[in-house]
């Protein structure tokens, strides 16, 4: 039986002879950490989009939108449909959302204000939870807004602050944390106040959010909402909420798709590099891995210190890499945006733990033609060359 | 021929092809040494010294013929089984050193027993030993680059005994020095000797083989003088 003490001593081995080889392994870890930054954060970036797009058994909540019109700029409703949707078997609350934005196409910097009548939140939404400042403060408010804690730390914003986009400028009253993304990375801010200040009139909304009673009913009252509505000059379009976001954001998806590719080719990186580093290190110590045989270690030994020595290159430079990333991401807190719709890009656990698996085993991936070389070379020649 | 040969080799032949000629550094050849003994194995260069050495460590194995080391057939073991046998039972020495240049003398002689089942206080309390018998105790935490040729023979040779092999080989192990420390060298190599080791050194230096209990010369892989 193998013990676990002669590969951890090997082990050791490996990464004191990486240690003392700063420079190469220096540069080495260094370009793996490169692309394992970018491998990171298209990893976050598609995790958020599937959290945002992929259905749930928890999922309860449908978008009410103007019929084929998917920007919150074209999207026009009135507001007298409110009650009748309230009326339809299913609905368990409804909620009038005027949206602007301040920039209706992809964005990286996207400011979304949702405006909803100050009394009705809470009763829709009562899992929202206020961090900082109050609802009741924020109710008291015209003009004041209760900020997502995601876009309240991008902006640095805290209650009692001002700050405008989209031409609406507006107080802190709060910040609010919510189970849904989506309330995270938006502000709330009173709807009559909204419809004023982006010149909309009184009697319209963007979109009517649905809360149904049973998410088993969400694709029923959805066609009995769109049913009803169908001969109005304003006909509707109702999604649930995950599928809005697919039918809405079909450009920053379709970008996050190509980002994919990327991921691809930082793995591939990852792999050429560590796979280069290895291929010249074992090439320049043939005579020492020959001289460590005559000292008697086995040729399974020789492959296994160059297969840590790509694993370690691998892991350590996704530990940087990825904890870069991570970093960087919780610095920055970036929201993408499309049509209304916003995605925020944080650094997912997930993502990191499997780019720290991925360079690893990348890594030894990289490192197993070499090692395997090493451990099957003739001794002889090894000491002869 | 004794019955009680530490070293026994019988037609030991090894040929090498290089296109249609055959060429043998060793040819037939037979050899015993016996416990304890220290033998010079002389010899232009070409005439198969190193070969046949290699042959004793098992890192290159013969075309024909049989090496018996210790009772022990070495060139029917398996490569992993040779390496094992030559972890316990073999220290070899080479004429460049070849210590691995990214470790420290104390992590050099060291190696060997990584593989050993010895704890770390164990370990170092051996490496500390080798390298006090070398004379290089002050010397432990240099890089291979901060030495003299001459101590890094020295380290070579520390790490060569460090483990305790009843045999040593030693390929030219004076060969890169210059007088003095070649000398000191082959002082130590011949202490070695008197504590008990089998040693099979090869040189072309007659003062080198002036320390050996036995000389025997070599040409076109073949021993001039009958065995002992």
């Amino acid at each position: 039986m193998i013990s676990l003490i002669r590969p951890l001593r090997l082990a050791g081995l490996a990464f004191r002879q990486l240690v003392r080889h700063r420079l190469r392994s220096g540069l080495t870890v260094a370009g793996v950490a490169a692309a394992l930054f970018l491998f990171v954060v298209v990893a976050s970036l598609q995790r958020a989009l599937d959290r945002a797009t992929r259905r749930t058994a928890d999922d309860a909540t449908l978008v009410v939108y103007r019929q084929n019109r998917f920007c919150p700029a074209t999207s026009r409703l009135p507001v007298r449909y409110l009650d009748e949707i309230r009326a339809i078997p299913g609905v368990r609350e409804v909620i009038p959302v005027q949206i602007v934005v301040n920039n209706c196409g992809a964005s990286l910097d996207i400011v979304t204000f949702r405006g909803v009548p100050p009394d009705q939140l809470t009763r829709y939404a009562p899992e929202i939870a206020v961090v900082e400042g109050s609802i009741e403060a924020w109710q008291r408010m015209d003009d004041g807004a209760l900020v997502g804690e995601l876009l309240a730390g991008r902006r640095r914003l805290r209650a009692g602050d001002a700050f405008d986009a989209a031409g609406v400028r507006v107080r802190v009253a709060g910040i609010l944390r919510s189970p849904h993304p989506q309330d995270n990375q938006i502000a709330y801010v009173h709807l009559p106040f909204l419809q004023q200040a982006s010149r909309r009139g009184l009697g319209e909304v963007t979109q009517f959010n649905v809360r149904v009673a049973d998410s088993a009913l969400l694709d029923t009252v959805a066609r009995a909402i769109d049913e009803r509505f169908r001969s109005e000059a304003e006909p509707t379009q109702t999604h649930p909420e995950k599928a809005f976001f697919s039918e809405a954001a079909r450009e920053l998806m379709a970008w996050i798709g190509l980002a994919g590719w990327l991921s691809l080719a930082a793995a591939a990186a990852v792999f050429g590099l560590v796979a280069n580093a290895i291929v010249l290190s074992t090439r320049a110590r043939t005579l020492e891995y020959a001289v460590l045989e005559t000292l008697g270690y086995p040729a399974g030994a020789l492959g296994y210190l160059v297969a840590v020595e790509g694993a370690l290159l691998g892991t350590l430079g996704g530990l940087f890499g990825a904890g870069t990333a991570a970093a960087y991401l919780s610095w920055r807190r970036l929201l993408f945006g499309n049509d209304g719709q916003t995605l925020a890009l944080t650094a997912d656990p997930a993502a990191v733990l499997q780019g720290l698996a991925v360079a690893a085993a990348l890594g030894l991936l990289a490192a197993a033609w070499p090692a395997w070389r090493s451990a099957h070379r003739p001794v002889v020649e090894g000491l002869k060359s | 021929m004794t019955l009680d040969s530490f070293i026994r080799c019988r037609g030991l032949t090894r040929e090498y092809r290089r296109g249609p000629e055959a060429i043998r550094p060793i040819d037939q050849l037979d050899l015993d040494v016996p416990a304890g003994e220290f033998l010079a194995l002389m010899g232009p260069s070409g005439s198969g010294k190193s070969t046949l050495l290699h042959l004793l460590a098992g890192v290159d194995r013969p075309t024909a013929g049989r090496v018996e080391i210790g009772g022990v057939a070495v060139n029917e073991l398996s490569r992993h089984r040779l390496a094992a046998w030559r972890a316990r039972n073999v220290g070899f020495i080479f004429q460049l050193y070849h210590l691995v240049p990214s470790l420290t003398a104390f992590e050099n002689v060291e190696l060997p027993l990584l593989l050993a089942p010895l704890s770390r206080r164990e370990r170092r309390a051996r490496v500390e030993a080798a390298l006090e018998a070398v004379g290089l105790s002050d010397r432990m935490r240099h890089f291979p680059r901060e030495l003299s040729g001459g101590q890094e023979q020295r380290v070579a040779i520390a790490r060569a005994i460090v483990h305790d092999p009843p045999l040593l080989l030693a390929d030219e192990p004076t060969g890169d020095l210059d007088r003095r420390s070649a000398t000191a060298i082959l002082d130590l190599l011949r202490s070695l000797g008197r504590r008990g080791r089998t040693i099979v050194l090869v040189t072309h230096d007659p003062r080198a083989a002036e320390v050996a209990d036995r000389v025997l010369h070599l040409d076109k892989g073949r021993l001039l003088e009958a065995p002992a």
